[in-house]
């Protein structure tokens, strides 16, 4: 039985950022769709950043309200580069990313052309939008400085671990 | 001293033979530590202020003195930070940041180390290969910011710094341009920001300057006694903003 992969939201990390902030100013908790009537922001884009949060162990979303979880809180009490060691761990532990960290330590240099990494994505996730999953992919990676990418090369590759 | 001392600013563009007035009898100080913010309605000059600020536009007349002396042309002690962001899209992160170092003649190496400096002040490493088409609005401006950054200015200028992003994105740059400005290590502690978002204003700066429009003149210079953080939910934070939104309803 293969393991099972799941897909990412496609979700800005500066987005779980920014309702992470909105939570705890709001003293912790509140109802999802008052979040985005009142910073007049798409509500199906809030989904999928509270899922993003989800995700990461930072909120949880309990009958459509957004609850700052104990990690969330201290993510906010951390400088840039604590936060991206916290990031990192959290990426680490889902399903793509560990997929894709073990794939590319089978490399010899740590790194897959673009294509093939779409390939893959294609292969796994037969319902998402192999190029968004990649995009989101390098977004988060590079935050964490987890994965990399270099365009110009069309290198995606294991940054540090 | 003040660290910087606008006397009656003045600017004007030429108009069907007349002359089109932008600005009129600004005049205003900035002490060494504090965060200034201007507000006034689109058309009120505030842009073409932090310009002349800057020293990129040129006043008609009046002066603008930078501790105690006039500057001629672009005073290298400020950097500009942009609504548009202003990155060029064929330079990865890393060239974007070291721009404003190399117009300044700073060698390579030395360069490259600057850069890697401020790319991880704001959040930014790992994303010095990216193309700022790879990059989302807040990872744009986090560009920005460290592009201006990096010529480790005494005053940032901002235009409208956080009004081209969304209101998540906005939330989490204004609290990193606080860490910034608080934080010991950085040589910029003097911040003049424009914005015509009047809860950011308040939110942010310790000194409100209203404007008021054709032509662009201080209507009000406000102090906010508000402690921080801000909470924007308490009546003292909703009174404030009440108050600069009705001064600008007034003047305009």
């Amino acid at each position: 039985m293969p393991e099972q992969i799941n897909p990412i939201p496609d979700c800005q990390l500066t987005w779980v950022f920014g309702l992470l902030e909105t939570l705890e100013d709001r003293g912790g908790r509140d109802d999802g769709y008052r979040i985005a009537r009142d910073l007049q922001f798409n509500f199906s884009d809030l989904l999928r950043v509270m899922k993003a949060a989800e995700l990461f162990g930072f909120v949880s979303t309990p009958s459509g309200d957004v609850v700052l979880e104990p990690l969330g809180k201290k993510f906010l009490e951390f400088d840039v580069n604590q936060r991206k060691l916290l990031l990192r761990e959290q990426l680490k532990k889902l399903s793509l990313f560990a997929y894709f960290i073990r794939l590319l330590r089978g490399q010899p240099d740590h790194s897959l052309p673009k294509e093939i990494v779409l390939e893959h994505l294609a292969m796994l996730l037969p319902n998402e939008s192999p190029q968004k999953q990649f995009n989101t992919m390098v977004n988060w990676g590079r935050y964490a400085e987890l994965f990399g990418y270099n365009k110009d090369e069309d290198r995606f590759y294991l940054d540090q671990e | 001293m003040a660290l910087l001392d606008l006397k009656h600013v003045s600017k004007g563009y030429p108009h069907n033979k007349g002359v089109l007035p932008v600005l009129e009898d600004v005049s205003f100080s900035v002490e060494q530590g504090e965060f200034i913010a201007i507000v006034g309605p689109s058309g009120c000059g505030k842009s073409t202020l932090v310009r002349i600020i800057n020293g990129i536009v040129p006043a008609t007349s009046g002066q603008v003195l930078y501790n105690g002396r006039q500057v001629d042309g672009i005073n290298l002690e400020c950097a500009l930070v942009f609504q548009s962001f202003a990155l060029l899209p064929w330079m990865t992160v890393k060239a974007n940041v070291e721009m404003g170092l190399e117009a300044r003649g700073i060698e390579l190496a030395e360069r490259e180390r600057i850069a890697s400096v401020y790319i991880d002040k704001v959040g930014l490493d790992g994303f010095e290969e990216a193309y700022p088409r790879e990059l989302s609005g807040g990872m744009k401006q986090r560009v920005g910011f460290a592009r201006a950054l990096a010529v480790e200015p005494k005053v940032l200028l901002m235009d409208e710094p956080f009004s081209a992003l969304d209101a998540l994105t906005a939330i989490t740059l204004r609290e990193e341009l606080l860490d910034i400005w608080h934080s010991p290590d950085m040589s910029v502690h003097t911040l003049v920001m424009v914005t015509h978002i009047i809860e950011e204003a308040v939110e942010l700066a310790d000194r409100i300057i209203v404007m008021s429009s054709h032509p662009g003149r201080i209507a009000a210079d406000i102090r906010v006694e508000i402690p921080r953080p801000r909470d924007r939910r308490t009546d003292e934070f909703n009174n404030l903003v009440d108050k600069v939104f009705s001064l600008i309803e007034e003047r305009t």
